[in-house]
């Protein structure tokens, strides 16, 4: 009978598998472990150094097991191993352990905190707002007073501090390649930074259980160069300049689009939603098809979350998407 | 006149025989046949857990399937979890085998409280039916099994489901709590003469510990259940913000029950492997003081450490540190345990039988899911991965490896006790080696894909992430994990009607329970043994000298139903007691609580407080017989 | 190693609480965590409200529940007393130990709904957090106070016609759960009315 035999090389072939499998994994914007600011790179380094320690640990039990099977059906030792496993069990863990909690506990933390309000960097940060839904995001940048929704936009290599809060049920902003996510719950503001060491698109996703469609509430990240940053911060700022009378007829009870009579801010900001890569919080991609199955069947994509079924005629629905991928 | 060992055993069958049928099985107050109660109980809801699982990792196999909607999913993840836990590990560890088998291990004819047993197990039954008539109703539990407020409160799930969670989980609570004060004072008073607390089985120290954690533990949730029943249905604001209230108020007394609730739901395994580890390498436990401790330890510290499941939600960086600190602590009690096992493996002579290899199994699986619970004291690292597969990954390395396997290699250990009969070996060892197999292609990916950033408890994931792979890999394991377990359970039933006759000790075992016949006659022990080490079964001089007792008509207790009452600390005699034999009081007390618990879902207050006072007067006809006086 | 037989109880032991008692501790111990958390609860949320009690609650009256209080703690005399008298086995002594706890007891309980109807009047359980808790607290402990006293009253009942073991376990487990009410009651009095004395 081969059982620890074949026991470690089950082992091996699992980790060399696991490995030859992360590289599916590389590129969807939502790694953990491709990190892209300092924060997310100190965790993922970590990672990196626990997995070793940890793999060596496991190794040790595995040792200790496998050399149980050599030994089977040869006669017992009575020389007491108390010592091994006061060695093992106590003082080794108690250095590895402590040498973690003092690492991560008392010199990581300080990084992936949000700097304390009284601090220059948290003066110099950009500050951004973000309300959670049941199911999408509220973004607004205090300075300018834009309002968006489902995408955050941030100058590359420049600290933001976003305020988080919620206006229902708590979810969760999580950001993986920038840093740790944050809770949002009602009556409470928490604080989380992200920093982008490089310009890219980093993907979000709500990480707190939030209702029928928490696996459909993501958001997007755009860490752009500053001119770049600052000239789409400008555009949003700016009114829209068509209004539609079927949009204020049928929508403007739950959408804004400021410039127009539609002041209802019940669900996300519309006055610029040409311009944004999805829709539905990420759910889908925001093209014209879309645009007009979303508005068309919204319960049939998204099905439980809040906008009703609206019982438009093909033609309505069209005006309506052609409009809103006007609103760039 | 003299009276024969035959006439006393005869005497002693005649005072502890069962009332025949079925009858007998719903008013019994014996141990073992409530034990066996909880036994096949908690496998039907382990069953509904399983398709529960499957039907969940299905749904999962591809992005954006759509087999199961998100109102159904959720419902089934909530349910899922608080079955597993709530339906199947505690009742199966502590109901199941703490029931049967500690008044065996201590010496002893039954539990405590015989009675009291009995209760706590029909009104297990009861909080089950109500679970599962809820979720077959469309009214399943859908806020998750630690079910966040606002989210759980009236405004956001207005029907019933919450109410079930709370209600089940309030009985199931009620009954637990029962189990666990029969449990201790068993164990505190009613040990065999010569059983002082350093003689006392692992096995013993194990389920004590998960017992008073369990006390301490539970009015923490009953509190916060009683909570969110009065904000839903009465109208007040514990957890209402805009009232003055807190929705981490929620979390922090949830979480105090919950922390130690997961220790709680090991420790009992650990108890198990530290009596199969003896018995299949003939060697005494190394280090027993220490795993003594251990056990109880890790019980207490894990008190200290419930806010580790909030790193996430804005709490200052000091309160963290002091519960990152502690969550170090708690690490230790296991690790001593972890190589207390292992090298008692190594010193011992190892038998590889199908109980030692679910053993080896567990020590793997714990280990692999109690190093990624440490990388969780590390407050950054856990802020990433909270909420993530990654932490599904952890706690089922964990429930299912040091929880479930240590449960199925006991029922294979003591299967020859319970049935009388031997099980097929070979079919043993397939099944674990499936399960090996089935569970870690099931769980280990879940590391992965949650580190590759997918949340928890979604229904569906989008198709260009790159979880697809692994999603996939995932629900094949849980497929073959599925098989593995149809083939023990086959096993266990073939073996039971084809199996080899098993006699008092097949495998020599270490503790009392081997020193009688299987299975057990009612009254256990026809003399109480006497006892002089934690191996009582290895005493070979004391098992003489109790059948020259048995001769001598000593301590046999055979003029009632009798069961001697030990001193605290040593063991000494203090007394005699008569015990309670087959009662209707504990069903029929069970029923009235599982209707005061119905007609609270629909807020018929009238008729609760009216059902108040029937339940009142069912205990009074409980406490109307006394015991016969000595 | 002495024969340990039925006949002979060791001679080292003593019983010093049959396993009734016991029952009954485990019991105490898990209400008084269930106690416990309630009370934590309340001091949760006094110290995440800024008023508290909240705009146009008034903060509770302390003499009347003090004095009952007073009374309460004092019956504890006769219940230990009754334990000690049962255990002597003088059932007449024990009876009327248990009466007047009862009695005692009793009236604590009415004039304690008594001014919970009458705190209804001014503000509901549903109108902030702090009535919330404030009410469910004393309920809860209230409950328990009535309990005690059917269990006074059922002993009562059985002790009529005298003693037997199973009895006097019970007049003992009875009246450790009496202390244990009075000792969670002293807990939950200061804490609801603990605004009072700020």
């Amino acid at each position: 009978m081969k059982q620890s035999g074949d026991r470690i090389r089950g082992a091996r072939l699992v980790v060399l598998g696991g490995v030859a499998f992360l590289a599916a994994g590389c590129g969807n914007g939502q790694n953990a472990l491709q990190p892209h600011s300092p924060q997310a790179g100190s965790i993922a380094t970590l990672w990196w150094i626990m997995l070793g320690v940890s793999t060596f640990g496991l190794a040790v039990v595995v040792a200790l097991l496998v050399a149980s099977w050599f030994r089977r059906d040869r006669e017992g030792r009575e020389r007491p191993a108390t010592v091994t496993v006061v060695v093992l069990g106590i003082a080794v863990p108690v250095l590895v352990i402590a040498a973690l909690f003092s690492y991560s506990d008392i010199f990581l933390i300080r990084g992936t905190s949000a700097p304390s309000p009284t601090s220059l960097v948290a003066k110099r940060a950009l500050k951004i707002t973000v309300v959670g839904h049941q199911f999408w995001w509220e973004v607004r940048y205090p300075s300018g007073d834009v309002v968006t929704a489902n995408e955050i936009h941030i100058p590359v290599r420049t600290p933001v501090v976003v305020s988080v809060t919620s206006s229902d049920v708590i979810h969760s902003f999580w950001v993986p390649e920038l840093n740790r996510k944050m809770d949002l719950e009602p009556g409470r503001t928490n604080q989380v930074e992200i920093y982008a060491s490089k310009a890219g698109k980093y993907r979000g996703q709500c990480a707190e259980f939030c209702g029928l469609q928490h696996a459909h509430m993501a958001f997007y990240v755009f860490a752009d160069p500053p001119d770049v940053f600052a000239r789409w911060l400008r555009d949003e700022a700016r009114p829209a300049t068509r209004t539609s009378q079927l949009f204020l007829d049928r929508c403007s009870n739950c959408h804004r689009i400021q410039g127009t009579p539609a002041t209802a801010q019940v669900g996300p900001d519309l006055t610029h939603v040409g311009s944004r890569t999805t829709l539905a919080a990420g759910t889908i991609t925001n093209t014209l098809a879309h645009m007009e199955e979303w508005i068309a069947h919204p319960q049939a994509v998204k099905p439980g979350n809040q906008m009703p079924e609206l019982h438009l005629t093909d033609a309505q629905v069209h005006e309506l998407a052609t409009y809103l991928e006007g609103l760039k | 006149m003299t009276t024969t060992v035959t006439e006393r055993v005869d005497r002693l069958e005649r005072m502890w025989v069962e009332r025949p049928g079925v009858l007998g099985w719903l008013t019994t107050t014996d141990h073992k046949r409530i034990g066996l109660l909880y036994f096949w109980a908690t496998l039907v809801f382990f069953g509904a857990g399983g398709i529960e699982a499957l039907t969940m990792r299905t749904q999962l196999i591809e992005p954006n399937a759509h087999l199961v909607g998100p109102t159904l999913f959720n419902e089934l993840f909530s349910v899922h979890g608080m079955t597993m836990i709530f339906w199947f590990i505690i009742p199966m560890t502590t109901g199941a085998f703490g029931n049967y088998l500690v008044p065996l291990m201590v010496g002893a004819r039954d539990l405590a409280f015989p009675r009291l047993n009995a209760l706590s197990f029909w009104i297990f039954l009861a909080s089950g039916i109500f679970l599962y008539v809820g979720l077959f109703s469309g009214n399943g539990p859908n806020a998750g099994w630690f079910d966040y407020v606002p989210l759980a409160s009236k405004v956001f799930d207005p029907g019933r489901n919450i109410e079930i969670y709370t209600l089940s989980l309030i009985l199931n609570g009620i009954s637990s709590t029962l189990t666990s004060a029969n449990l201790i004072v068993t164990i505190f008073k009613l040990r065999a003469p010569g059983m002082s607390f350093n003689r006392m089985p692992l096995f013993c120290f194990a389920f004590l510990a998960a017992s008073l954690g369990l006390l301490f533990a539970l009015p923490s949730l009953t509190a916060d259940l009683v909570f969110l029943y009065l904000d839903r249905n009465v109208g007040t604001h514990f957890f209402d913000v805009a009232h003055g209230g807190s929705t981490l108020l929620w979390q922090h007394l949830f979480w105090f029950f919950g922390h130690p609730e997961v220790y709680i739901l090991i420790v009992p395994a650990f108890g198990i492997a530290t009596e199969i580890i003896p018995a299949f390498t003939q060697r005494k436990m190394i280090a027993f003081p220490l795993v003594a401790i251990a056990e109880l330890l890790v019980v207490f510290i894990g008190f200290g450490v419930w806010a580790h499941h909030m790193f996430a939600t804005g709490l200052p960086s000091t309160t963290l540190i002091f519960f990152a600190g502690a969550t170090a602590m708690v690490v230790i009690p296991s690790t001593i345990q972890v190589f207390a096992w292992s090298t008692s493996m190594i010193a011992g002579r190892p038998q590889f039988k199908t109980p030692l290899l679910f053993i080896a199994g567990f020590i793997f699986m714990f280990v692999v899911g109690g190093l990624t619970g440490i990388m969780f004291l590390a407050i950054p690292f856990d802020q990433q991965t909270t909420d993530t597969y990654f932490v599904i990954a952890h706690f089922h390395y964990i429930i299912f490896g040091a929880a479930v396997f240590p449960i199925f290699g006991g029922m294979y250990y003591w299967f020859p006790k319970v049935t009388g009969k031997l099980y097929f070996e070979r079919p043993g060892q397939i099944s674990f080696w499936i399960l090996m197999v089935g569970t870690n292609l099931l769980f280990f990916p879940m590391h992965i894909v949650g580190l590759l950033g997918m949340p928890r408890r979604v229904y569906t994931y989008p198709a260009n992430m790159g979880w697809g792979s692994y999603n996939l890999v995932e629900t094949i394991g849980g497929y073959i994990t599925g098989i593995g377990i149809l083939v023990l359970f086959a096993n266990l039933v073939v073996s039971y009607f084809r199996g080899a006759p098993a006699g008092h000790d097949p495998w020599h075992g270490p503790t009392l329970e081997w020193s009688i016949p299987s299975p057990p006659p009612e009254y256990n022990f026809a003399t109480i043994p006497v006892v002089s080490s934690p191996y009582p079964n290895w005493d070979h001089g004391d098992r003489e000298r109790d059948g020259k007792r048995l001769a001598a008509g000593e301590d046999v207790h055979d003029q009632g139903h009798q069961q001697p009452i030990s001193a605290l600390i040593d063991g000494w005699r203090v007394g005699i007691a008569d015990m309670p034999h087959s009662s209707p009081w504990p069903i029929l007390t069970a029923f009235v609580l599982c209707m005061m618990a119905t007609v609270l879902v629909v807020e018929k207050f009238v008729v609760a407080g009216f059902l108040a006072i029937v339940l009142l007067l069912t205990l009074l006809g409980w406490h109307s017989k006394e015991p016969q006086e000595q | 190693m002495s024969e340990i037989t039925a006949e002979t109880l060791d001679p080292r032991a003593r019983e010093r609480f049959p396993i009734g008692w016991w029952g009954a501790a485990i019991l105490i111990v898990s209400e008084s965590v269930l106690f416990g958390m309630m009370i934590g609860t309340y001091f949760y949320l006094r110290f995440r409200n800024l008023r508290w009690p909240p705009e146009g609650v008034p903060k509770p009256h302390v003499l009347v529940p003090l004095v009952v209080l007073g009374c309460l703690i004092a019956t504890a005399v006769p219940m230990q007393l009754a334990s000690i008298a049962g255990r002597a086995g003088r059932l007449r002594p024990t009876r009327w130990l248990l009466v007047l706890s009862a009695l005692v007891g009793a009236g604590y309980f009415g004039v304690e709904v008594w001014q919970f109807t009458q705190d209804l009047h001014t503000s509901t359980p549903q109108r902030d957090a702090y009535d919330s808790i404030y009410y469910t607290l004393l309920a809860a402990d209230h409950a328990h106070v009535a309990v005690a006293v059917l269990l006074v009253l059922w002993l009562l009942w059985k002790l009529r016609h005298g003693f037997t073991r199973y009895r006097t376990t019970a007049l003992r487990a009875i009246v450790f759960f009496w202390h244990a009410v009075i000792v969670l009651t002293i807990a939950v009095i200061l804490t609801t009315l603990s605004p009072s004395f700020t």
